[in-house]
């Protein structure tokens, strides 16, 4: 009976994750489908240097005043997006659980835990806030909640395999909602820091030798 | 406008037809830049530090994202699925007559568009796009504030922002070139107005030629202590384009064509921008793209070309005759939306005894209040000056007693913060202090 229910949730998650994709695929379609702004002026710069920036040193926390600031929130968002990325490998991954040496699980037991912990702070946070309430949509709530849900799932198939049904509900729900909610910056945060580094890197603003 | 943000006249009153142009406008804009800038932002609310107006005054409104977000608002209500079907979930909202009051005080009211929280955001956001996009919705519907419609107007009507005609520009040339070789002695100096094949052409903000020529003697001395080939173009000269500011492309693709064809038919290499940061940003990096054509010529500031004549060791400065402390304010548009960060410094090392160094500084330093043509439209004065504290607090912590820039906005900004913050200050642009330090080569017997 057990077995059944594993069988036609992970169907129902598989559905749900096609469904994920291809709201995905059309989003990308959408924004590939509008114009590429070239830039004509001359560079200062290394375009190059300020890409390879904007997604590495760049993304550090000591190299902006908003991180260095806002340690906390920071570090929240990033415990909680590792999180998302291991409850993700979990699920690929779930149906050979059983033969995964020990250290993997407790490692991705740490890191979903702390994942879900992390995004279940998100939203007190959120609320507590005065700026992030008064700038938040029902929709920013519902995607930290329904991601913190998704990964502690994660971490709870790891503790107890008979929570994998949910796991996969929880999977097909999230995926589902990927494309139409907040969480489809995942998608757009490639193409913005890409903009980001081509833009100041041309100009010699960041990741220059000289520059910061 | 009234003391609650609400604009009473006529054209400030949103019609069905308004509605759709200004949509018309976002849908013509949204290219794969703005796209993104309008999808990616988490509304984590880490840019509020970064912007000098929350600094100053804390508020949510003042948050770079809550601005953006009266955009986005619009953008989803139109052009996003979820937007259409159910825009209280997603903070959708119809360009109505409140939503386009909202956009007036965010983007023209409130944001300088100085990228500060650009360069801070996580994401990689790009509010100043965002808010560029929703000032030419705004001016595409006639909503643009008073003083920054007419400075666009004026420009494209007498060839410059203020109306000044080309007799009191080549007199005011001709005055300036006397004074010099007065003040030198020396009757070979010149200031070469239309001569063809120079190497360089100079451009002026239209200020100097109306209240500070001396600053125009400050170029002059400058230019001829390097035995620089440079001249002035009478056919088009003011280095300002305000249509930077106004979200105009339109207007500014033509302000831009008109020095670009003054350039072209000088047959000059280098058009050399005056000290004026939008100027500056406008001819160095967003003409060629408003026109749609690379430029047969090099764009280079000022500031770069001083810093160039010391290193080549075109002009030998005595850092002793500026023995005060000197500070230096990155205007926005040179330094994060342009990278004239090293040059500067370089300059101020050679030129000045006691440099020191405000901070935050470069691409990181604070706006002075002045940027996004903020000067220009005084029914958002009270907002400017109150954000400027941010800036005063910054140049108070030096002890300097002179305050160096080099832009105009800035310059204007500085004054006004200097004197409502009574700031024991002197401001003054970078060429003035060089100008002052250089080593005449007839003096030194050269
Ligand atoms: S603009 Fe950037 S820093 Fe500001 S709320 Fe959006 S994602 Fe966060
Ligand atoms: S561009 Fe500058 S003024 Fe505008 S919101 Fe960002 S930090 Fe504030």
């Amino acid at each position: 009976m057990a077995a059944n229910w594993i069988w036609i949730t992970r169907w129902i998650a598989v559905i749900g994750l096609a469904i994920g994709a291809l709201g995905i695929i059309s989003r990308l379609q959408a924004i590939l489908s509008r114009p590429f702004k070239q830039d004509l002026a001359r560079p200062r710069g290394s375009i190059r240097r300020g890409v390879l920036y904007a997604f590495t040193l760049g993304m550090a926390p000591w190299e902006k005043e908003s991180t260095r600031l806002h340690w906390l929130a920071y570090f929240r968002g990033i415990f909680f997006h590792l999180g998302v990325f291991a409850a993700f490998a979990v699920l690929f991954a779930s149906p050979w659980l059983a033969a995964a040496p020990g250290w993997l699980l407790w490692v991705a037991r740490i890191f979903t835990g702390a994942g879900a912990v992390f995004g279940v702070a998100g939203i007190p946070m959120r609320w507590i806030g005065e700026n992030e309430r008064n700038l938040s949509t029902p929709d920013d709530y519902f995607a930290v909640l329904l991601t913190s849900i998704f990964t502690a799932l994660a971490f709870g198939v790891l503790v107890e395999a008979a929570l994998l049904p949910i796991f996969y509900l929880a999977t097909a729900l999230l995926a589902i909602y990927i494309p139409f909610g907040k969480i489809r910056h995942c998608v757009y945060f490639f193409f913005s820091k890409f903009f980001f580094g081509l833009t100041f890197g041309r100009r010699g603003v960041i990741g220059q030798p000289d520059a910061s | 406008m009234t003391d609650n943000g609400k604009f009473t006249d006529e054209r400030f009153q949103l019609t069905d037809e308004k509605t759709a142009i200004a949509l018309d406008v976002l849908r013509k804009r949204l290219n794969r830049q703005l796209d993104a800038a309008l999808e990616v932002c988490v509304r984590c609310g880490l840019c509020a530090d970064s912007c000098h107006y929350y600094v100053a005054n804390p508020k949510p409104e003042h948050v770079p994202a809550f601005r953006a977000e009266q955009l986005r608002k619009v953008y989803r209500r139109y052009f996003d699925p979820i937007g259409k079907l159910a825009p209280g979930w997603v903070g959708a909202a119809e360009l109505d007559q409140e939503m386009v009051e909202k956009l007036i005080n965010a983007a023209f009211g409130t944001c300088t568009m100085c990228g500060r929280c650009v360069i801070n955001c996580p994401m990689g956001v790009d509010t100043r796009q965002i808010i560029r996009t929703a000032r030419a919705m705004l001016t595409a519907i006639d909503m643009t504030p008073e003083g920054l419609k007419a400075t666009v107007n004026v420009h494209l009507e007498a060839g410059n922002n203020m109306g000044v005609s080309e007799e009191d520009f080549v007199e005011t040339l001709e005055w300036m070139e006397e004074e010099l070789r007065a003040e030198l002695g020396d009757a070979s100096i010149k200031i070469p107005i239309n001569k063809p094949h120079a190497r360089v052409v100079y451009t002026f903000n239209p200020r100097e030629v109306k209240y500070f020529p001396y600053l125009i003697q400050a170029a002059a001395k400058i230019f001829n202590a390097a035995g620089e080939d440079w001249t002035l173009s009478t056919e088009s000269w003011d280095a300002t384009n305000y249509g930077l500011f106004s979200g105009d492309d339109e207007a500014s693709r033509k302000i831009a064509s008109n020095l670009e064809a003054a350039i072209n038919h000088l047959g000059a290499d280098v058009l050399v921008m005056a000290e004026c940061g939008h100027g500056y940003r406008s001819q160095r990096w967003e003409a060629e793209n408003w026109l749609g054509r690379a430029y047969p010529f090099k764009v280079m500031s000022f500031v770069e070309l001083q810093a160039q004549y010391i290193r080549d060791g075109r002009i030998r400065l005595d850092a002793s005759v500026n023995p005060k402390r000197v500070t230096y304010h990155d205007p926005c548009n040179q330094a994060r939306n342009g990278g004239i960060i090293d040059e500067p410094r370089y300059i101020l090392k050679h030129a000045v005894m006691d440099f020191v160094e405000m901070e935050p500084h470069g691409a990181e330093n604070f706006c002075c209040g002045g940027g996004g043509g903020m000067l220009s439209m005084t029914e958002f004065a009270k907002d400017r000056i109150a954000a400027g504290k941010v800036k005063a607090d910054q140049i108070l912590a030096t002890g300097a007693e002179i305050v160096a820039t080099s832009c105009h906005n800035c310059l204007d900004q500085l004054d006004e913060i200097r004197r409502h913050y009574k700031l024991k200050v002197k401001i003054q642009n970078l060429s003035e202090l060089v100008a002052a330090a250089i080593i005449w080569p007839r003096q030194s017997g050269e």
